[in-house]
């Protein structure tokens, strides 16, 4: 929203520098997001007056004399008494007053753009032009550029006077952020805003409107119909007759008030309504009566307020036709829609030159349905971006009576009729406006806040924009301290403008902002000797990281929770299973990920690409699927994985695994993958695959499963490295049972090493041999052993294969003799003897 | 003859001549001593250092420039990273847990209820709209901001307003809004929220919290400046912003925008089972994306989700 600074100083006085000011405003009010200074923008651009315009033959062209008074006459064009400008505008003509932007200035259109453009004498079709004659456009206001300003001779304006002082351009424009006022519809108006800059600078703000014609001198013949009170609590229509007229060709003041506000003027009854709505905030809409009544054939005016239904269409101003739904409320001339309320008024009841009899309207309409008009029809007017940020009902007196002066004064109108249709629940038994009241204490506005204030300050802060307060003494004060004391009671009237205003903590936040919150004393909160503690699965992160990122050398990605069906289907999962978003940026980003490895699988293609070799990538991050069913509070379950892939084979991968297993001090339980395993890996090949579990007390839990990828998998992701993948479900994990305990038995007697290989069948497997040896070990009184395989050997062919192991053995309570040992070396020989495998 | 030998031969002799003392007279003594002695000093110095400089002839020195030895095989460096943004939410819970905050994460799907409705967003109200929120098919939401985590958080540690008189949980977490990327703008990024109760909470302590977090944070003392916002979920609503950094560059001047932050809405504690009169609390919330882009100038955003290994060994 675009604030003009000279249009608050008309409503404020403000003693402090522009700069404080805008200071004050961005920690008090709102964010300022830039500032204009237009007295440069508009730095030497003068008023003239056209002496002579003569043609060019053969061109569009005409050679102009201007005017710009001696001193600059002499000044840009020493060799003439006037100064000579080429122009091409079609409405240039002798005697007319217009806008010159001087040599060496700059074009305003593009003041603070990236490149400014500076205007010079230069020669065109052999003539000397000095500087030029500005259109609309040219000067920055608005984009007509059909021809040059022009200026109302009757105001004899003094050749080469500037340009920015007749036009109050020496201001300067503030944008402000508007996400921060979303729930202030009073600071949308000129007036609010002003209110509340008073209310910064401690000062009280006063408001003068025009006085209200009373009701009773005109006849009230307007059938006002509105359907439903819950979508229009108020409507007032306001007939006015008026001499129709043709659009002033000249540049006015109220142009430019539209323009600093970046709206263009459209007709003299429109602009009166728009500038209404900038200074109030509240915006109102005008018809041509007489094609309203044709619209529907009627003789009467019956203005109708409903739900638009559905089929129905309408051509708005915009020239752009929308089908309406039930959600959007239409205006309707007996039933016909007119308008799309609150948005855009329609094409058939537009105002224009010929209009003499204007059907106004000043209403309030349900924000909620409007912000669903506004986001099926992606309509974004003034209007509504007013509407939508909840315009109070109870709020239309200054827009009334500033409209009703307009009409009059501005467009020598008569009001002829007015009605209104107010909904009763806004009233009190008095028929007046429900003001809502809060009460709060001195202590509770300072002991949330945690200032002091006194008394006198938060009353005159909060007089000052408008709120009314009653004052009592409470002595056993109900507040938020632990010890009662003596407290002021407020009792305070909400002004009808501001319909955010409800609680005590939004009269806490008032009080707190308009004082500035900068102001306030830092202090901390008492802090309990307790260890704050650290989401588990958070911790188990973190340790995860240490192990793969800093010991097994992997690299740490974050990819996208979201992905496409594509890729899902590239690493066989069913997209089925996925949660879809409806709104997705793109297909490439429409599914909730089930699994972290095709997300990596797509990133080592585009690493693998840029030259990276052998690298390890893993995430931690959560996944969901439909399968995993809902949580007792009826949101998805979510899984936490670890995903990793990796170019080595499963042994690689396993190797990987137990480096984990050992960190972790954990135990993980390997087993080929089941049906149900191979399931949730579809991007894996079962047969070079393994599932893993843990024992947590007493029940076997599955982790998830690695393994070799599927040479389809491998090739539809276009891989050359990235052979295996892991993807594990890390939530078992956080079970304490599942940790290893330490079992370390010292002895103090030498340990013996022996060499041991196995030879067996090629179908045994490893385990089996490697318990038997464990078994026979284990059963000796007082042993020790460390048992470590060193290798796995078989001849390309060979039925059998030799496993090879080192066996470190010694005795808790004596030195073991060899004889000793070799009875222990006999006993493994004979139980691997039982199943069919030799030492060899 | 070496120098060397020549000057141990000196020392020989000078050890001979010191037995003449004893023909001196005692009053002379001394002196001839300390002259004696101080001879013998200057030629040991002198062995010394003829005796290091011949010790170092057979020492190789190294080239400091170069990456490794000469006649052998380049080491390969360590390839294991961890992801930037992993390791900032690390350390951003790591002060807040010393701090005295319990840490819980942010989940990543969610619904309406812990999105909207617990904090006090009206339904269909358009203060919903500026959350650009996704939302499947069944009507679930990624969700926009880790304040998704807020009632969870407050009911969840309930108990301790019992216990230990308050509730202080920050929440880390990944949320999404739906807006295009570019180098500033990502649709999935990182926030971490904060939540305090107790029944003397205050606007100063929010203030006085968030900037002691990154006081700890960036190792200096900040100042601070907010401005007035608007949260439906906490009354009053502030925005943040601290005071440049010197580590960032900052000379005094310029402010980095750090979030929102606001005391709690009555509403909000109410829903979580809280009774609003005598129990106050605060919260605040920003981002971590722009916090690692800060520290180590990555000028896009986009990079953190790109799984570039170029990017990402560089941490």
């Amino acid at each position: 929203m675009l604030i003009s600074l000279n249009e608050i100083k008309k409503l404020v006085n403000i003693p402090v520098s522009d700069e404080a000011l805008f200071e004050l405003i961005d920690s008090r009010l709102v964010e300022i997001e830039s500032v204009s200074d237009w007295s440069k923008k508009y730095k030497n651009i003068y008023i003239v007056k056209v002496v002579s315009c003569e043609p060019i033959e053969g061109t569009h062209l005409h050679l102009c004399e201007i005017d710009a008074g001696s001193e600059l006459n002499k000044k840009f064009d020493p060799d003439h008494s006037l100064i000579q400008v080429v122009c091409g505008a079609p409405n240039v003509k002798q005697g007319m007053f217009a806008v010159w932007i001087a040599p060496g200035a700059v074009v305003p259109q593009t003041f603070e753009t990236l490149e400014p453009f500076e205007i010079s004498e230069r020669k065109l079709r052999g003539f000397m032009s000095y500087g030029m004659l500005a259109g609309a456009d040219e000067l920055g206001l608005g984009d007509d550029h059909s021809g040059i300003v022009e200026l109302n001779p009757k105001e004899n304006y003094a050749p080469g006077s500037l340009f920015a002082d007749a036009f109050d351009l020496n201001d300067k424009i503030i944008e402000v952020e508007n996400k921060s006022l979303t729930h202030r519809p009073d600071c949308f108006g000129l007036f609010g805003f002003a209110r509340e800059v008073a209310g910064v600078l401690g000062q009280p703000f006063e408001l003068s409107l025009p006085a209200e014609t009373p009701l009773s001198s005109v006849s009230s013949d307007i059938s006002l119909k509105i359907s439903d009170p819950s979508l229009c609590p108020r409507y007032s229509a306001f007939v006015f007759e008026l001499k129709p007229e043709t659009p002033s060709p000249y540049l006015s003041a109220n142009d430019i008030f539209l323009y600093k506000a970046s709206m263009r003027p459209v007709s003299p009854i429109v602009d009166l309504t728009n500038l209404v709505m900038l200074k109030t905030g509240q915006p109102s809409h005008a018809f041509d009566l007489d094609k309203f009544l044709s619209a529907s054939n009627s003789k009467s005016l019956e203005i109708g307020v409903r739900s638009a239904r559905k089929g129905e269409k309408l051509l708005l101003l915009d020239g752009k036709e929308v089908s309406l739904t039930p959600s959007d409320i239409v205006i309707t001339s007996a039933d016909t829609p007119v308008a799309l309320a609150g948005a855009m008024g329609g094409k058939s009841t537009e105002i224009d030159a010929s209009t003499s009899r204007v059907v106004l309207e000043v209403a309030s309409f349900s924000l909620y349905n409007l912000r669903k008009t506004q986001m099926s029809h992606g309509l974004f007017s003034e209007a509504i971006t007013r509407f939508t940020k909840g315009r109070p009902a109870t709020d239309f007196a200054s827009t009334v009576s500033l409209l009703k002066s307009g009409f009059s004064s501005e467009l020598n109108a008569n009001l002829l009729s007015e009605s209104e249709f107010i909904t009763p629940t806004l009233l009190d038994l008095n028929k007046n406006f429900i003001q809502n009241v809060v009460k709060i204490t001195r202590t509770g506005i300072n002991s949330l806040l945690g200032t002091q204030y006194s008394d006198d300050l938060i009353e005159k802060t909060l007089k000052n924009v408008g709120f009314s307060i009653k004052k009592s003494e409470e002595k056993t004060a109900k507040t938020l301290s632990e010890t009662p004391e003596k407290s002021t009671l407020f009792e305070i009237s909400i002004p009808l403008w501001r319909t955010d205003i409800k609680i005590k903590e939004d009269i806490i936040e008032e009080i707190g902002r308009l004082l500035g919150y900068d102001n306030i004393p830092l202090s901390f909160p008492n802090r309990p000797f307790t260890c704050a503690s650290i989401d588990p699965m958070l911790s188990l992160k973190s340790s995860l990281r240490t192990i793969l990122s800093d010991r097994l050398e992997a690299n740490e990605l974050l990819t996208y929770s979201f992905v496409s069906k594509k890729l899902q289907e590239k690493a066989g999962e069913n997209p089925e299973d996925s949660y879809i978003i409806t709104n997705s940026i793109s297909p490439e980003l429409e599914c909730f990920r089930q699994s972290l490895v095709p997300s990596l699988l797509e990133k080592s293609f585009e690493n693998e690409k840029s030259g990276h070799k052998n690298f390890t990538l893993y995430e931690l991050n959560q996944v969901a699927k439909k399968s995993f069913g809902l949580s007792p509070e009826n949101v998805p379950n979510l899984e936490t994985h670890l995903g990793l892939v990796s170019p080595g084979d499963f042994y690689a991968l396993k190797h990987l695994l137990l480096e984990l297993e050992k960190s972790l001090r954990l135990k993980f339980i390997f087993k080929p993958l089941d049906l149900n395993s191979v399931s949730n890996a579809p991007f894996l090949e079962p047969l070079r695959s393994a599932s893993i579990s843990i024992q947590n007390s007493d029940r076997e839990v599955s982790l998830g499963v690695f393994g070799e990828l599927k040479s389809s998998v491998k090739s539809s992701f276009k891989l050359s490295q990235i052979s295996s993948g892991l993807e594990l479900n890390l939530s078992p994990l956080l079970g304490e049972s599942s940790h290893k305990k330490l079992n370390l038995k010292l002895s103090k007697y030498p340990f013996v090493s022996r060499d041991l290989t196995v030879r067996v069948r090629e179908i045994i497997r490893y385990e089996e041999i490697e318990s038997l040896i464990r078994e026979t070990l284990e059963s000796e009184p007082d042993l020790l052993f460390k048992l470590t395989p060193v290798s796995i050997f078989q001849i390309p062919l060979a039925p059998t294969k030799n496993l090879s192991f080192h066996l470190e053995i010694s005795n808790l309570k004596k030195t073991l003799t060899s004889s000793e040992i070799s009875d222990i070396m006999k006993k493994i020989t004979k139980k691997l003897e039982k199943s069919d495998a030799e030492i060899v | 003859m070496s120098n060397l030998e020549e000057l141990k031969s000196k020392l020989k002799s000078l050890s001979a001549e010191y037995a003449k003392i004893r023909s001196l007279p005692p009053e002379e003594r001394r002196a001839f001593g300390e002259k004696i002695n101080a001879r013998k000093q200057e030629i040991l110095e002198k062995i010394r250092s003829l005796e290091e400089s011949k010790r170092l002839l057979d020492i190789k020195p190294v080239d400091v420039s170069a990456p490794f030895a000469k006649n052998s095989p380049a080491p390969a460096f360590k390839q294991g990273t961890k992801h930037p943004l992993s390791s900032e939410l690390e350390i951003v819970s790591e002060i807040y847990r010393n701090m005295g905050f319990n840490v819980i994460e942010s989940s990543q799907l969610d619904d309406e209820f812990h999105m909207f409705d617990s904090l006090n967003f009206p339904k269909d109200h358009p203060a919903r709209d500026g959350y650009d929120t996704f939302r499947t098919e069944e009507g679930f939401i990624p969700p926009a901001h880790t304040s998704t985590m807020q009632y969870r958080a407050l009911t969840r540690f309930k108990p301790n307003l019992e216990t230990l008189g308050q509730i202080a949980v920050v929440i880390p977490g990944r949320v999404f809004r739906n807006e295009d990327a570019d180098a500033t703008h990502e649709h999935t990024f990182y926030q971490c929220e904060g939540v305090f109760v107790s029944k003397t909470a205050t606007l100063s302590q929010l203030l006085a919290t968030w900037k002691s977090f990154f006081e700890t944070y960036y190792g200096q003392s900040l100042n601070i400046k907010t401005q007035p916002g608007f949260f439906p979920f906490t009354e009053p609503s502030l925005e943040f912003k601290i005071e440049k950094p010197k580590s960032l560059g900052g000379k005094g001047d310029g402010w980095l925008e750090m979030g929102g932050c606001g005391m709690i809405h009555p509403n909000v504690l109410k829903t979580a089972g809280i009774d609003p009169e005598i129990y106050k609390g605060f919260a605040w919330g920003g981002g971590i994306d722009r916090l690692v882009m800060l520290k180590y100038g990555v000028s896009d955003v986009r990079l953190f989700e790109s799984g570039k290994l170029d990017f990402l060994k560089e941490f």
